[in-house]
Parts: C-alpha cells; structure tokens; sequence
C-alpha cells in the first residue's frame, strides 16, 4: 500500500472515529441512519454495479432482518449481536430462495421476483399478528453489548461503525477477487464468461445472497435504532427509494454507496417541503441520472476533471485550420 | 355458481391480458421490461377522469379516448427518455421505467389525491342472463371490450404495412432497416401502441376497483405473471397466460383464501420459472456468437 494511500484511509478513521463528537442527539440519529442507509447501498453496489442484476424488493429483505432479529431477541432473550447476524442470515435464506429459480433464465425475471417477493413480504408480516404486532408494529429493545444498554445514539454509532465499515472493505476488496471478477465477467459479456467455465446462475445466486445478507443486517440495526417496527415502512416506496439512493450515489462504487446513504438521510430533510412531491423529484432524479451521469455522483469530479482536459485540448487543436472544435 | 366465476375470472384475467400483451409488444420491439406500463395505465385513466368531470364528456367518448390519450403518453415517452439512451446497458433502461413509476404513481397522488375515486362503469349494473346463471353484465363488457382491442390488434400486425414492417423489426432489426422500416420509428410506436392498450386496461380496471394511485401496482404483478406465464415474447402466450391467472385466482379467492391472493400470483411466477423458464409459448433464445 502506497503511503498516500495509508494517510487517506488514517484520515477517514480519524473523521468517522470523531464525527459523532461535533453533533447533538438527533444528528447522532441522522449519521447513524446514513450508515444503515449506507450498508444496503453497499448490497447493491454488489448487486447491479458489480453483477448487473436489479432488485426492487430490497425493503422486502430489510423488513426480514429487522423483524428477524426484533422477533429473536424478544421472544428468546438472544443478545443483540446474535440478532444482527441472524437478521442477515434470514434475509440472505430468503435472497437464495428468490434467485435461484428467477436467475435460471436470462433476462429481467429477478426485478420481477424481487418486486412481487417484497409486496408479500410486507402483506404476510402485516397479516401475522401474533409474531409482528400487525397493525400495532412490535417495539425493540435497545441495542446492548456485554451487559451495556446503549440507550442513546452516540454510543450505536461505533457499534454500527464497526459492522459497516467491514462491509465496506469487503466491497472495495471484491471486484479484486476470483469471486468478484467472475461477476463483472458475467455482466460486461454473459456469453464469453459462460465459455470460460463461469456458472451463471450459481455466481449470480451467490452474488444475490450476499447482497440481500448485507440488506438484512442492516434492517437489523435499523430496527434496535428506531426501536418500533411498523409494517408499512417497509412498502415499495422504500425499495424504490434505496434503489434511487444508490443510482444517485454511484452504482459502480462503494464511494458511491456512502454518497448514496448520505443522501438519502439528508434529502428527505430538504425536500420536506414539496411534500407530496418529494418522491416525484426521487423519479426524475432517477430518470436525469440514468441519461446524463449513469455513474453517480461519485464519478462526478472525474467527469469534470476529463471534461476540462477535453475543453484543452480542444482549444490547443482549433488554432489549427482544420479543428474538429466547431463540429 | 362456477359459471359466475368463471365470468369474472375471465373479466379480470383481460386487464390482466391487455396489460401483459402491452409489456410484451414494448419487449419484443425494444428489449425493454416496461415497469411503469402499469402506472402509465393509471395516469392515462386519471386523464380520463380530469375530461369527465372537467369538461363533462360523456362516458362512451372518454373511454374511447384513453386510447389515444395513452398512446401519445407512451409514443412521447419513448421519443424524449427512452431513445436517448436506447443503446445504454439494459440495466440502465430497467432503472428509468422503474424512475418513470415512481414519477406517475406519485405525481397522481399529488395531483388527484390518494384517496379512491368512484369511475362510471360503461356497461350496465343490472346482472344479465348467460348460460342459465346470472352475471354481472361489466364483467361480459370487459370481456367484450378486451376481444375487440386485441381482434383489431391482430389485424393490424397482419394485414397493414405499419404492422408487417412492426413485426419485421422485432425479428431481425439489423435485416429491416436494410428494407427501409425506420426502427426508430417502430420503437416509438409500439410504446405508444402499449400506451393505448394499457390505457383501455386502466379504464376498464378503474370502474371495478375504485380509480387510485395505486390501482395497478397488483395488476402489474399479475400482467407480469401472466407475461411470464405466455413466455414474455409471445402476444398470445401474455394474453393466454393473462386470462390464466385470471381464472385461477378468482378460483383461489372464492375457494381458498381472499387475503393471499396477491401472494397467488407470485407463487405463479416462481412456479412457472421452476418448471418451464420459457413459459408455455416462448422459445429458449438462441444466441450466435
């Protein structure tokens, strides 16, 4: 690792170790919800950035982490970290279940699965009553560790801190690896990688599990955070939104991912206003997007930075006569 | 008793049938699964509710007007959002329908409001007579009105020069532009010609289950089921697959359970992606290298 590299990642500890001292309770609250936000930004990045597959039910596995881990440690006294992982691991029994038929066949099956998946994730956790309180929601207890009842956000912080920013290497770390290259390979030319022996649908399968894991952990920590569960927070709206989070954020990075989960914490503070119109500026930003800065934000200064070269070069070349400058 | 369900089976199994054979038309021509066909129908409904009670045109006249009225909204669609970035990754058009449902199923509710809206029903309220048992006569209607769309459908690809050039173009695009068919020009139609047909879909949902923003995110599923049903690349296998879902889950709602209906349809899905991912009538596609 080169040494500048070394003081930018020593740097970005330092900030996110100290962040939390310059804020009060409910901007505590807000960083807390950018890192949950962040967590399934990363699970998408994994998801249509590196495997090029979409979901639109990612509420549907953040609902099962969050009402998985609500439901085992109140019911059964399970300690809260042993909660969080089996959030993540019901979740991710759930993604397997859904990808392995829809991935057999090409195409778009999986955003159509996923879509129907989550509408009945949310209508069964509604109709069940007597395990989600229904109608009522079902109250979580506050996170705790080792006997210690955080009872307020500053301390959840460094916990979620510490589950998230592993989550985060793993991401950057993935497109290096023989798992995460076959991936890209199977997004940028399906056939030549199935010609070189890569399985589709077990990669994809694979790739899908690992995404709706990491949705599911964080709808766990979501749920010891907000500390009561209503089922229509987890509607196709929320979907939508996530999937906007990480378009806007930047889908191919995990950068991106945590511009994604900053955004989505701080827009719904600004865009209060408009109301009602809120998730319509949500709709064309992802339209506007798509058309003109498909990567995100994160590409942004690269974006600018080629641009400005190109605008150089440019000049340089119409002080010759035939300059392509005026096409 | 079955005769009655088997009716309204039916009855519902033609939104169902018009919505997916709307997908289908916009994926064969573009490669594109349309997620906000179904919000498309809605909005074009919702148009039609402004002319009847703004301007207070009668019934039969705004009902023949969601045809047009949703085949400028899919054919202007097409020309400013979706043919800038036609060449992009499939992933990338996938996201902008899913942008352009967020877009029309929130933008009718700040518009019109997210309470339900009670739509006049063409047909009359009085039961008929069909078979020796008693029907509801808008269920025979809707039958009737979804026959004649896909009749006069039918016709269109078969026998004018705009469908056979249509049709050429989803075979072999490179081959038709050879033959001077404006693939552009076939993209931009068949998003309008979905338009129009959800939009008939939409007002005949509209009078059964009262007209809101989210009147056709369930119909969606089910088109979907349908469409996958049919083999997503075949018309009479979604309007096939259509009708069948339709049957099936009127079938399941009386006999089984009403509150898990919607999980009916999904199970559908997964089950037909299980056994036969072509669905009953599509071809495993066959790629060259």
């Amino acid at each position: 690792m080169s040494l500048p590299r070394i003081a930018g990642y020593a740097l970005a500890a330092v900030v996110l170790l100290a962040l939390p001292f310059a804020g009060s309770h409910y901007e505590h609250f807000l960083l807390n919800t950018a890192l949950i936000y962040t967590l399934i930004a990363l699970s998408l990045v994994i998801l249509i950035g590196y495997a090029g597959q979409i979901s639109i039910g990612h509420a549907g596995f953040w609902a099962l982490g969050a009402f998985a881990s609500a439901i085992l440690v109140t019911k059964t006294g399970a300690p809260f970290l042993v909660g969080v992982l089996f959030g993540g691991i019901v979740a991710a029994v759930f993604g397997a279940l859904v990808a392995i038929p829809a991935l057999r066949v090409q195409g778009h099956y999986l955003a159509i699965a996923t879509l129907g998946f989550a509408l009945i994730v949310q209508q069964t956790l509604f109709e069940w009553e007597s395990l989600t309180g229904g109608r009522q929601g079902m109250f979580v207890p506050r996170p705790s560790l080792a006997g210690h009842e955080f009872t307020d956000d500053f301390g959840y912080y460094y916990i979620i801190l510490a589950i998230v920013v592993p989550f985060f290497l793993l991401t950057v770390r993935l497109p290096k690896t023989r798992f995460g290259r076959r991936l890209i390979a199977l997004k940028l030319s399906p056939l030549a990688a199935a010609s070189f022996g890569v399985n589709r649908a077990r990669y994809l399968t694979a790739a899908f599990t690992l995404s709706a894991f990491l949705t599911g952990i964080s709808g766990a920590l979501y749920a010891h955070m907000i500390g009561h569960l209503a089922t229509e927070t987890f509607s196709l709206i929320t979907s939508l939104s996530f999937l906007t989070m990480a378009v806007i954020g930047g889908i191919l990075s995990p950068v991106g991912a945590v511009l994604g989960g900053i955004y989505l914490t701080v827009a719904p503070e600004f865009l209060r206003e408009f109301k009602s119109l809120q998730m319509v500026i949500y709709g064309v930003l992802l339209v506007l997007f798509m058309r003109f800065l498909p990567h995100g934000l994160a590409s942004l200064p690269k974006r600018v930075w080629t641009g400005i070269q190109r605008r150089r070069a440019l000049k340089t070349s119409s002080a010759l006569p035939e300059g392509r400058s005026h096409d | 008793m079955i005769v009655q369900l088997i009716i309204s089976g039916l009855a519902i199994g033609s939104v169902y049938a018009l919505l997916a054979l709307a997908m289908v038309l916009i994926h064969k021509a573009t490669d594109v699964v349309n997620f906000a066909q179904g919000e498309m129908a809605m909005f074009t409904t919702f148009l039609c509710f402004a002319l009847l009670h703004g301007l207070g045109l009668p019934v039969l006249l705004v009902f023949l007007l969601s045809l047009p009225i949703g085949f400028l909204l899919g054919a202007v669609i097409e020309r400013v959002i979706i043919q800038p970035i036609a060449t992009d990754p499939p992933v990338n058009l996938l996201i902008v329908t899913i942008g352009l449902f967020i877009i029309f199923n929130n933008l009718a509710g700040a518009i019109w409001g997210y309470d339900p809206h009670t739509f006049p029903s063409l047909f009359s309220k009085e039961p008929m007579d069909l078979l020796g048992a008693r029907v509801a006569s808008n269920s025979v209607g809707m039958i009737v009105v979804a026959v004649l769309v896909m009749g006069s459908l039918y016709l269109f690809f078969e026998k004018t020069r705009e469908g056979t050039a249509m049709r050429a173009a989803s075979m072999n695009r490179r081959a038709a532009r050879l033959m001077g068919i404006s693939v552009p020009r076939v993209w931009m139609m068949s998003w309008g010609l979905a338009g129009a047909i959800g939009g008939v879909a939409g007002v005949l949902t509209a009078p059964m289950t009262f007209l809101d923003f989210e009147m056709m995110v369930a119909v969606l599923l089910k088109a979907f089921a349908g469409a996958i049903l049919g083999g997503f690349n075949s018309l009479p296998g979604a309007v096939l697959g259509g009708l069948v879902i339709g049957l099936l889950e009127t079938m399941f709602g009386a006999l089984v359970s009403t509150a898990f209906k919607d999980t009916f349809a999904f199970c559908i899905i997964i089950l037909v992606l299980m056994i036969r991912p072509t669905g009953l009538f599509g071809r495993s596609g066959i790629k060259k290298v």
